[in-house]
C-alpha cells in the first residue's frame, strides 16, 4: 500500500475545482467554456503529469445530482426510508408521492432520473394497481426501481417496462434495509456524473473510480476525530456553489430509523453562494429574522446587490443561519435535528477560506439565541485544509 | 392474523408492551410491535405497510385520552383502513374514572374494543371472541 502523500486528489465542484497534493491545496475557479479535463490540465497540468494514473483520485459534485420521484404508501415507513436512502446515496432532488392519493398529484413535466416505487413488508399484497400504472404512463423518467413487498413484484414487473426489482427496504420488523437500494442509486449517480458533465474524460488521467463528493465526505465522518477535536454529536455543514449539505450524527434525530450508517445527510438544493445565490437571497428575504441578522452583522439589504468579499461573507453567514433554521422547528426539512444536543459544528469547503472562525461563531450564537432562545454554544471546527475530503478520498481506496 | 401494537404518545412504560407481544405471539398472531413512544400516524402507517387487520394500542400513563380525540379524523384520511379492528387498553385516563364512563367515550373516539385496567389475558380472550363473531 502506498503512502497517502503520494496521491493526487482532485475534487470537481460546480464552481471550483481543488487539486491537493501532500504539500499543497490549490483551488481554481472553473472555466465553463472549457471541457473539465482541458481546464484542469491547463491550470494544473504540471502537477498532474507528475503522478501515475493509479495515484490520482477524483471525486465530483459538479452535476448537481440526480432527480428522483418516490412513490410510497406511508410517510412513516416506505416514503421515509426510501428518502433517507436516496439522500445518503448522493441524490438531492426528491419528489414524493403518497400512493393512496396519487390521483391528486400533478405529474412533473421534467425528466425524472429515477423513480422509486416502495411499500409494504414482504407478506403484504394488493398494494399497487391501476392508479400507479396510469401515473407512470404520464411520467417522463429514465430509470425505475421497485423496493417494496416481494409479493407485489411479479405483477409490477409484468406491467412496468424495464422495472428493476431489488430486495425490500422494509424488513419484517418494519426496520429499514439500506444496502441494495443504496448501491443501486450510488451506481446510477456515478454513471450520471460520468454521463452529464464531461467527467468521463477525466478517466484519461485516473485509473481509480470517480466518486460523488458527498459520498466521500459521509465516509469520512466516523474518523473525523483523528484530525479534529470534534465532540459527538456533531453536524458538518458544507456550503457549496449550488447546494448546501449537512451531514449529521444519527443521535441528533428522534426518528427511530435503524440504519448501519452513523451519519446521515441532508441537502438544501437551492442554498448555494454562487450558482444558486439568487434563491439563497430569496430564501433569506423570506426569513423574518434575517433583517435583524443583517443589522447584527452591521450591513443593510443593499449588500445583496454587491459583488465584494464582504458580500460573499454575508451570503455565507446567511447560508449557515438558514440551514440551521431549516433543521429547527420550521419543520420544512424532512428531518428536524436536536440542535440543542449538538456539541460541535464542523465547516468544510470554500467557506473556511472566506470566513474567520469568529465570524462563524457569531452566526451560530445568534441562531441559538434568536431561534432557540438558548445560550447553548457548540464549538466551531473549521476544516481549513480540506482534511475531511482528503481523509475520505484516501480512506475510500487506500 | 397481523396485529400492530405499541404504546401511544410519550409514554415509556414498556413492561406491558413486552407482555402483549409475547401473549399475542403465543396466541398465534403475527405481531408488529412499534414499542413505546409511538405516535398515532405511525400506528396507522404501520397498519398500511403490514396489511394488519388489528391495531392494539396501549396507554399506561393515561395520555391516550388526549391522542384518542384525533383518531377518527386521522384514520379518515387513510383509504385502506376501513376494516381495521381498533383496540385500546391500559390506564385510559389520568387519575381515576370508572369503566362505565371511559368505555363509551373511547368507543366514540373510534375504538371497537376498550379495556380500562383490564387484565391482558381477559382482554385478549375478548378480542378473539370478537374476531370470531366478526368473521361469521
Ligand atoms: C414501573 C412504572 C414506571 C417506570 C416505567 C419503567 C418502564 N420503562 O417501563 C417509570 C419510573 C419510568 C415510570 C414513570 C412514570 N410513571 Co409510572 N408506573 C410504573 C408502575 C409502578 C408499574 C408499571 C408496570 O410496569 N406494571 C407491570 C405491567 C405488566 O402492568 P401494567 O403496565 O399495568 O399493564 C397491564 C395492564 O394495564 C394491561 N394492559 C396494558 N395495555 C393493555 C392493552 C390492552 C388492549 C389490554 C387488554 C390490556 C393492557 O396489561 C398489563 C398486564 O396485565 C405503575 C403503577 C402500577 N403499579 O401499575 C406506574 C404508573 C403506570 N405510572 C404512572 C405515572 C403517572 C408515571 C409518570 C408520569 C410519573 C412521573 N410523574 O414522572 C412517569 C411517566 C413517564 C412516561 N413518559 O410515560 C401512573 C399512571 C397514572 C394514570 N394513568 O393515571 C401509574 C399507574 C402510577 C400511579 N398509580 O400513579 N413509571
Amino acid at each position: 500500500m502506498k503512502e497517502v502523500n503520494e496521491k493526487l486528489l482532485i475534487d470537481v465542484g460546480s464552481t471550483y475545482f481543488k487539486v491537493s497534493t501532500a504539500s499543497s491545496i490549490e483551488q481554481h475557479l472553473r472555466d465553463f467554456n472549457k471541457d473539465i479535463l482541458d481546464d484542469l490540465t491547463y491550470k494544473c497540468g504540471e502537477i498532474i503529469h507528475g503522478y501515475d494514473k493509479d495515484d490520482i483520485y477524483i471525486c465530483s459534485s459538479a452535476n448537481g445530482g440526480l432527480s428522483t420521484l418516490i412513490i410510497g404508501i406511508t410517510n412513516s415507513f416506505s416514503l421515509k426510508y426510501a428518502t433517507n436512502i436516496a439522500f445518503n446515496s448522493g441524490i438531492n432532488i426528491i419528489d414524493k408521492v403518497l400512493y393512496q392519493n396519487i390521483e391528486d398529484y400533478s405529474v412533473p413535466s421534467d425528466l425524472i432520473d429515477v423513480v422509486i416505487v416502495v411499500g409494504g413488508i414482504n407478506s403484504s399484497s394488493n398494494i399497487f394497481g391501476e392508479p400507479l400504472f396510469s401515473y407512470l404512463e404520464k411520467l417522463n423518467y429514465s430509470n425505475i426501481v421497485y423496493v417494496g413487498s416481494e409479493e407485489e413484484a411479479p405483477r409490477l414487473q409484468a406491467t412496468i417496462q424495464n422495472l428493476v426489482v431489488l430486495p425490500n427496504v422494509i424488513d419484517n420488523k418494519l426496520h429499514i434495509i439500506e444496502e441494495h437500494l443504496k448501491e443501486y442509486l450510488t451506481n446510477l449517480y456515478q454513471l450520471d456524473i460520468v454521463g452529464k458533465e464531461d467527467i468521463k474524460n477525466l478517466y484519461t488521467i485516473t485509473s481509480n473510480q470517480i466518486y460523488p463528493t458527498p459520498y466521500i465526505v459521509n465516509k469520512t465522518l466516523p474518523f473525523i476525530d483523528t484530525k479534529f477535536a470534534v465532540v459527538n454529536p456533531f453536524i458538518l455543514i458544507d456550503i457549496g456553489g449550488a447546494t448546501t449539505d449537512i451531514h449529521y450524527s444519527k443521535d441528533l434525530v428522534d426518528e427511530n430509523i435503524v440504519t448501519v450508517n452513523e451519519y446521515d445527510r441532508l441537502v438544501f438544493k437551492k442554498l448555494g453562494v454562487y450558482k444558486s445565490k439568487e434563491s439563497l437571497i430569496f430564501t433569506a428575504k423570506n426569513n423574518e429574522f434575517v433583517y435583524e441578522l443583517l443589522t447584527y452583522l452591521k450591513v443593510t439589504e443593499n449588500i445583496f446587490e454587491e459583488q465584494s468579499e464582504k458580500a460573499l461573507k454575508v451570503l455565507m453567514q446567511l447560508a449557515i443561519f438558514l440551514v440551521l433554521c431549516k433543521m429547527s422547528h420550521y419543520k420544512q426539512a424532512y428531518i428536524n435535528l436536536k440542535l440543542l444536543s449538538i456539541n460541535s459544528i464542523v465547516l468544510t469547503g470554500g467557506i473556511t477560506k472566506v470566513l474567520a472562525d469568529t465570524e462563524v461563531e457569531d452566526i451560530i450564537s445568534f441562531f441559538y439565541k434568536k431561534i432557540l432562545n438558548s445560550s447553548h454554544n457548540p464549538s466551531v471546527v473549521m476544516d481549513h485544509d480540506y482534511d475531511i475530503w482528503t481523509l475520505g478520498i484516501t480512506n475510500n481506496k487506500g | 392474523m397481523k396485529v400492530v401494537t405499541g404504546v401511544v404518545g410519550n409514554d415509556i412504560h414498556v413492561v406491558a408492551n413486552r407482555l402483549i407481544e409475547l401473549s399475542l405471539n403465543a396466541r398465534g398472531f403475527e405481531v408488529f410491535n412499534l414499542g413505546v413512544n409511538t405516535y398515532l400516524e405511525e400506528f396507522f402507517d404501520a397498519a398500511v405497510e403490514t396489511g394488519a387487520e388489528i391495531l392494539l394500542i396501549s396507554s399506561l400513563n393515561g395520555e391516550a385520552e388526549g391522542w384518542s380525540r384525533e383518531v377518527k379524523l386521522l384514520k379518515s384520511k387513510y383509504k385502506t383502513l376501513d376494516n381495521l379492528v381498533m383496540v385500546i387498553g391500559g390506564n385510559l385516563v389520568v387519575g381515576t374514572a370508572s369503566a362505565e364512563t371511559i368505555v363509551p367515550k373511547y368507543k366514540k373516539y373510534g375504538f371497537d374494543l376498550v379495556f380500562h385496567q383490564v387484565d391482558l389475558n381477559t382482554g385478549l380472550d375478548t378480542l378473539e371472541e370478537y374476531l370470531k363473531e366478526r368473521n361469521n
